[in-house]
């Protein structure tokens, strides 16, 4: 995993990260034991950024397994999601590519017909 | 040269004061002090009856001869509580052999967290809840049990998922009085709270 303070460009990605994630998923993206998983880069799912746009803004549905669940983020705006996957993308490795607001939208488009 | 000699003693002195003031010989006792004729009557966490994660009763007052570390919390929450479980996590790491210490996490939210749900939370955290036990019990009870460890619960519709609680961890000794508590949403206030338990640990067994 990549702890960078001093090479994370996206401060509001962080932000974003600190108000809406952190709090199950902790400051360092380590999760918690069985419940909450790590954020982790070797999760295939994850480096595929129109997975993870769907991930954010649907959430998961509760997890009968750990009785845990991934919230879905309605309200984040086009321009915070792209902040947030690029933070991710910088300090966990989740996608690597740098993702631009009109590609957002497509990839929210597409989600929404699944 | 001679005034500034003196002054460089007095503040030598301030200082050694000082740091003698920073470390008391014991933990204080918190909460209420009563004095009555010749007895001092202390803050004790009354003995509630609780039900654990395999469905047993569990008593405060039969805890026995133990240290204990107590939280609040509730298995939906999605604001502090992964956080103060985290931070309970450490504790548990470092004391998971000494068994002088256990610990116990409280449900405020007794609606929801049965102890099904009480026994998976407790599964999938991992831990052996011989020495870490999740428990629920009468809401009245689990609340006022809070208040008494200084730690505030409220419902509240508009906190996230419906409750506003603080995410303290309480350190209560052997004969049910609290000794000491930290900030379990903060990894520096727990690890300076290790001192406090050890320190409490050298008090009651010595
Ligand atoms: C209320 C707690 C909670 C919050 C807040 C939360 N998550 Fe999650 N997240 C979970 C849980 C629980 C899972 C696992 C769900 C499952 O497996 O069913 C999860 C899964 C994930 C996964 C998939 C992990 C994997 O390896 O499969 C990612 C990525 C993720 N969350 C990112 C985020 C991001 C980004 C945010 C902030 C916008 C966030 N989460 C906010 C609880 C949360």
């Amino acid at each position: 995993m990549v702890v960078s303070c001093t090479s994370q460009p996206y401060s509001q990605g962080h932000a974003i990260y600190t108000a809406h994630c952190e709090g199950c998923h902790m400051e360092d993206g380590s999760g918690l034991a069985d419940l909450i998983p790590p954020l982790d880069s070797s999760r295939l799912t994850l480096s595929d950024p129109s997975k993870l746009v769907c991930l954010i803004r649907k959430g998961l549905p509760f997890n009968t397994f750990t009785g845990q669940q991934m919230p879905s983020n309605t309200s984040m705006t086009d321009v915070e999601l792209a902040n947030l996957i690029n933070f991710l993308g910088v300090e966990y490795g989740l996608n690597p590519q740098t993702i631009k607001v009109t590609e957002i939208k497509k990839m929210l488009a597409a989600c929404q017909s699944e | 040269m001679k005034n500034y000699f003196s002054l460089s003693g007095s503040l030598l002195l301030i200082m050694l004061f000082v740091g003698c003031h920073a470390e008391p010989d014991r933990l204080p006792i918190l909460g209420n002090i009563e004095v009555r004729g010749t007895d001092t009557l202390y803050h004790l966490i009354p003995d509630i009856t609780l039900i654990d994660q395999d469905s047993q009763v569990l008593k405060i007052a039969s805890l026995d001869n133990k240290v204990v570390l107590v939280d609040f919390f509730f298995t939906s929450c999605p604001s502090i509580c992964p956080k103060v479980k985290k931070q309970m996590l450490r504790l548990y790491d470092r004391y998971e052999h000494d068994d002088r210490v256990m610990m116990i996490s409280h449900t405020i939210d007794q609606r929801h967290d049965s102890v099904t749900v009480l026994n998976r939370y407790a599964h999938n955290l991992g831990v052996n809840t011989d020495k870490w036990k999740f428990v629920t019990g009468e809401k009245d009870s689990i609340y006022f049990l809070a208040d008494q460890y200084f730690v505030s619960v409220v419902e509240d519709p508009t906190a996230p998922a419906g409750f506003d609680h603080s995410g303290r961890i309480i350190l209560m000794d052997p004969h049910r009085k609290v000794r000491g508590y930290c900030e379990g949403t903060d990894p520096e206030s727990v690890t300076a709270f290790f001192e406090t338990v050890d320190q409490l640990l050298k008090e009651e067994y010595k």
